[in-house]
Order: structure tokens, then sequence, then C-alpha cells
């Protein structure tokens, strides 16, 4: 993006390089660094900044990489400082006192380091692509929230992937859960007969329209870092702490972000996950007052080239897929499979049928693993664009308040030009995809 | 229990579907709506209540195939922008003009390109518009602007692939101001063109350390889309120049993948 530079793994080539000298000096590095009482030596740890570092950034994301003993903490960022601060003690509680590192609010002095091999980004989802592409440009791979703001940004970031052979995961656990990852075994492997239609719930909200007035910005957050591609506004204290999902420049909803979830197992389980459907309708409400834009109800039916139908409605979690000899699903997040018989519930999936990349220990052990062994991960950039995609094709037919055609091939909508403008936005300089 | 939820959703769902099949397209907003939204405009600012405007949005949508309401729409929002109406109210309307502006609404756009208050809220509009006239305008308006807000419009140029712009970016590649010179090399490389990649070429080996891996990565995306028109001779010449030794490993990686990617296209 801007002001790149760096060679990949220069921190690790470096530490092997000059692990013998260091041996030889016992009072300069700790032997646990050197792989002493079951760690992992440094030079063989994954050195993973952190950008972005809300309740979900440090709760989830920073949390799960410190149990990974192949994984270094170098760097902490974020556009708010209290927020680094919060993040640099959670690292000690479990790394010591004296555990230091790189901490800004400026991502790119992050991007920067030649020693970073890897980047959570645990941003707003306007900044997703910007700084996954950044990190990509410059020789890291990354592990990146979802979902995509665009469709356009999206198929940037998937060439980018692509062309660099860089390692990237959409950040989310439904893969390594045994229960939608049987869902979609089961449906693969024809137990439910030939699939005919999904139904997929995703939760309503808000149920309020927030506060559009200006505040003061807060002591200590680079607001205009903040805003970054989007369109410049002035702060508005009620996008903070997760909040900026309801509004359009920063995100698409809980369809695009509930959409990441169960979206993604719908396409999994349809085998679909790198085209989509060819026809989107529905309508949605939307707060017409207030800071708070993205639509609080939605009810959406897509239609994919093989007769699929696929159903989405908000009010909950959920999935349904129904086929002509069965049904499987269940009632709410991570709720229990139910089938339509117990013989699909018992149903043993055998050696010569499909089996389904999964990773049980979760998207974070699954990325480090793929970092070391250069496979994708379970939810690489490609399928997280095409899951995000039906999301923000849903948001644009009910803005539009018409049916919509879509050529999964080209990735644009047939026969109406509006459509197809919104598929991108321009970046606020000096930021670019 | 839950089961039935299912089922209870799915026979709502089947006749919104029915509903929503048989629904003719977004009816527009009563005319009177429109007229007050164009009102409130004249005072709304940051923080004020958007409920009044929301016309606006469903008049955009409803015009979809009625092209007279469109051009009538179009023009009175273009005219807002030539009026004494706050930032906030520009924005709103250059919003509406990325849906359903023409070149007919491009000068008052344009005329929006060098302030550096509303040139991204232009830009939003105009690199939206499929109308050439749209491109024009910002190509125009490299000459006339520096700093954010000339890289501002570099990378809309990139966006957009204009290669009438190709010989204006090859020489910014050369300019002092960092940031415009990355700008510059990135929207060559999204262009893609045998001028862009013959330019991005020549300069790769002499771009100053902080442009490098901008140029390395035009480079990259230039051969790319060399390869897709068919233009394997020069895509080859791309991806040889970025294998070089002086180049970050993961360029050079990326670089060989686009050698046998040009091998194995027939």
């Amino acid at each position: 993006m801007r002001r790149e530079q760096g060679n990949r793994c220069s921190r690790r080539r470096f530490v092997r390089s000059t692990g013998a000298l260091l041996a030889a000096a016992p009072y300069a590095i700790t032997s646990s660094a050197l792989g002493a009482g079951g760690a992992v030596p440094a030079s063989e740890r994954i050195a993973v900044a952190f950008i972005g570092l809300g309740g979900h950034g440090i709760g989830r994301n920073l949390q799960m990489f410190l149990y990974q003993n192949d994984a270094e903490p170098v760097a902490l960022c974020d556009v708010d400082r209290r927020r680094v601060d919060r993040a640099l003690k959670v690292v000690r509680r479990r790394r010591g006192e004296r555990f230091r590192c790189q901490i800004t609010r400026d991502w790119r002095e992050v991007i920067a380091r030649r020693d970073v091999d890897a980047v959570m980004i645990s941003t707003p989802d306007h900044w997703h692509v910007p700084l996954s592409l950044a990190a990509i440009r410059s020789g890291k791979d990354v592990i990146c929230e979802k979902p995509t703001l665009t469709i356009a940004e999206g198929r940037v970031l998937a060439d980018a992937v692509r062309r660099y052979g860089a390692v990237f995961q959409t950040s989310t656990e439904d893969r390594s859960v045994d229960i939608y990852h049987r869902m979609a075994e089961l449906v693969r492997n024809g137990r439910i007969g030939k699939l005919r239609r999904i139904f997929v719930q995703l939760p309503a909200g808000p149920d309020q329209p927030g506060d559009p007035r200006p505040k003061p910005v807060p002591e200590g957050l680079d607001w205009d870092m903040w805003l970054g591609p989007a369109p410049w506004k002035p702060y508005r204290e009620g996008l903070h702490q997760f909040h900026w999902r309801w509004n359009r420049d920063y995100s698409g909803g809980q369809l695009t972000d509930w959409g990441a979830h169960q979206l993604d197992t719908a396409q999994w389980a349809n085998d679909t996950e790198r085209t989509g459907p060819i026809e989107v309708e529905g309508v949605g409400k939307r707060h017409e007052t207030g800071l708070y834009d993205t639509f609080y109800e939605y009810h959406l039916v897509y239609r994919y080239a093989d007769g699929v139908v696929m159903h989405v409605d908000s009010g909950g979690t959920g999935l349904r897929f129904e086929g002509t000899d069965g049904w499987v699903g269940n009632d709410s997040w991570r709720a229990p499979l139910k089938a339509s018989s117990p013989e699909i519930l018992r149903s043993v999936i055998g050696p010569e049928e499909i089996h389904l990349y999964t990773c049980p220990e979760g998207e974070h052990r699954n990325f480090l693993d793929c970092v070391k062994s250069r496979r994708d991960p379970y939810f690489p950039a490609e399928v997280g664009h095409r899951c995000s995609t039906i999301s923000h094709m849903g948001n644009i037919a009910m803005e539009l308040g018409r049916k919509l055609r879509w050529d999964p091939q080209t990735e644009t909508f047939l026969d109406d030009d509006t459509a197809n403008r919104m598929r991108g936005r321009a970046s606020r300089e000096p930021w670019r995809i | 229990m839950f089961t039935n939820r299912f089922a209870v959703i799915a026979g709502i769902v089947a006749l919104l579907a029915v509903g929503m099949a048989v629904a003719p397209a977004a009816e527009g907003p009563d005319p009177a709506a429109v007229d007050q939204a164009f009102e409130a405009l004249k005072t709304y600012d940051w923080g004020s209540d958007r409920a009044p405007l929301e016309a606006l949005e469903k008049a955009v949508a409803a015009c979809h195939k009625d092209e007279a309401a469109r051009r009538q729409l179009e023009k009175r929002l273009a005219a807002v922008l030539g009026s004494d109406v706050s930032n906030a109210a520009k924005d709103v309307v250059c919003r509406q003009l990325s849906l359903i502006g023409s070149a007919a609404s491009v000068p008052a756009l344009a005329a929006l390109l060098p302030d550096k208050e509303l040139s991204h809220m232009a830009r939003y509009a105009l690199e939206r518009m499929p109308c050439p006239e749209a491109v024009a305008a910002m190509r125009q308006a490299l000459e006339k602007t520096d700093g954010l807000v000339k890289v501002g419009i570099i990378g809309s140029l990139g966006v957009r692939r204009d290669v009438e712009s190709v010989p204006a970016l090859v020489k910014l590649l050369s300019d002092a101001d960092v940031e415009t010179a990355c700008a510059a090399a990135a929207a060559l490389g999204s262009i893609g063109n045998a001028q862009a990649a013959q330019a991005l070429r020549g300069f790769l080996a002499k771009a100053p350390e902080p442009v490098r891996m901008a140029a390395a990565d035009a480079c990259l995306t230039c051969a790319e889309r060399l390869l897709a028109a068919g233009n394997k001779a020069q895509a080859s010449a791309l991806y040889m120049a970025l294998t070089k030794p002086g180049q970050p490993k993961h360029v050079r990686l990326a670089a060989m993948r686009g050698l046998l990617a040009v091998k194995g296209q027939k």
C-alpha cells in the first residue's frame, strides 16, 4: 500500500544463524527461548503482530494466540492507545511482567518491519482488506477477521493472495466446530439425497437507531486513522466498541457479520464455496433516522445455478439443509445437530467418501500450521470473498428493492448498472486497495 | 420444537418469496417527500436527523428503468453541489450521484475534486460512474491538484484502468513525493497495458527505496493483466525483471509463479 519493504522471516533466520553464539552466552538469553522445558525455540516461533485490539481482538484473537507456543507476539497496534495498553497487560499476565514488544497506533510501522512473519487483523471491517493487502504485499502471512466491506475489494484481496502465494485465513471458527463440519459432510456425501433448499437464520439488530450527533474525539484515539479509507465524518460516540458494525460506511450489518459464519457452512455443504448464487431478491428494514443504517431485519431468497434455493432470514441463528431424502440442521449457534432420521445422525463417512478439511483446534492453530506448511488454511481468501459476496449481494438487492441476477464467473450483476456500481467504493486519500 | 420453528419460517419465507416474485420493482417515494428532502438538504449538517433524506435514496432506487425520472433527479442533485450547503449535505448528494450520475453531473462533481474536504466524495461518485466524462474529469484534475488530493485521484484513475492517463502517470513515477510516486506505480500496474509495462519495467531498477515495494507490486499486477490479455512476451519480461536478486524474496517467488503461469498458458 504505502512504503512497504522487507524480506520475510529475517528474524527467524537471524535467530537461527546466531543461535550458537547465543547458546554460548547463557546470561544473554533464557533457556526457554532456546526450547528448554518443552518451549518452542525462538527460531521456530512465528512472529505475529496484532493490529486492532478491541473486544474481539484482545478477548479472542490475542488470547488464542497466547495459547500457541509457537507464536510470538511482536507488536501491538491500535488507533486507540488505551486499547494497546490493555492488550499489553493481557500479554504480560501470560508472558510475564518483563515482556516487551512494539507498541504503536500506526499500523504502517508494523508492516514496515522485516521481522514480522504474520499479522492478525481485528479492526472494523472497512480496514480488513486494505491492511491485509499491505501486509501481503510486504511479504507477510495474514489471519484477518471477516467480512470484506465490498465485492470489488474482496476480489482484489483474493487475487493478491494467489499472486503472492501468501497464507491467508479468514478468521472464523466454524470450520473447526464439529457440528458444522459434520453437517457439511453429511450433505456433501448425499445423506439427505440431493440438496434442494437451505435455510439460514442470522441475528437481527440493532434495536436502537443510535445517536448521530458528533462528539469530541476521546483522548488517545487517532480518529482520522480509525476512519482510514472511509468517508470523513466527525467522531460519533455510538460507533465505538463493535457498534460501527451498524453503519454502512464501515460494515454491512448483521448480514455480513453473521453471514460470514452461517453462510460459509451453507456454501461448504452446497459445494459452492468458490462460486455463488445466480439470483437474489429480498426485503429488509432499516432505521430511517439516527446513526445506524444497516438492515436490522432482512428476508432474502437466493437461487443457485443447480436449482438449490437458499433462504436467509434475520431473527436468531440456525441452519437447515433439505434434500430429496431428508434434512439436517440445528436450531441455534453451535446447537446440537438434528436430522430427519436417526440413521442420518449415526451415519459414518467412509474412507472413500468426501472428507472436508478441518482443524478442531481452531482457526488460529490452523493458520500457524499453514504458515509453516504453506498449505491454504481452511477458510482461504477466495472462499471468504465468495462468502462475503453473498451478504453484499443481499444488501444491494434490499437497498435497490429489486431482484438481481448475478454472474459468479465475472462477478457482475446482469443488466443492472446501479447494482454494479455498488460493488466497490472509492477509498479516501491516501488509502487505496 | 425448534424444528417446527424452521417449518414456520419456511412457510413465511415461501409466502414472502411468492410475494416478492410478483411485487413490482421498488416504488418511488411521494414526490412531496422528495421535495422535502431537497429542502432538508439546505440546513442538513453532521448529526442532523437523516429521516427527511430517506426519500432521496428511495427515489434513486426507484428510477432504475425510468430514464426521464433519473435525469430529472440527477439534475436536481447536481444543482445542490453548486449551492451554499454544508459539506455534510454534499456528502449525501455525492453518494446518490454515485448511483445514478451520468455525464450531466460530471461538471458539478469535477468542481469539487480540488477541494481537500470534498475531493474524496467527488471521486466516490465519479469513480463509480461508467461514462468516459467521469474519468476524463479526474484525469484533467491531475494537473490542478497536489498532495493527498492528487494521490486520491491517481488511485481512482487506477481503479478505472484509464489508458489515457498513462503518459501523465509515467511522469509521476519520478515525483519527489513518495505517496504520489507509489500511487502512480499502483495505478499503472492496474491499468496494465504495454505502455504501462514498459514504464514500470524501466522504473523498477531505479526506484528509490521507499517506492521500491510499490513498484514491484505494480509490476506483478501489470504482468498478470498483460498475460490475461495474451501479451506473453511483455508479461515474461516483467516477471524476469522481478526475479533479480535485488528484489525481496516474496516478490521473486511471486514472479517465478508468474513465469510458470506464462509457460502454462496455451
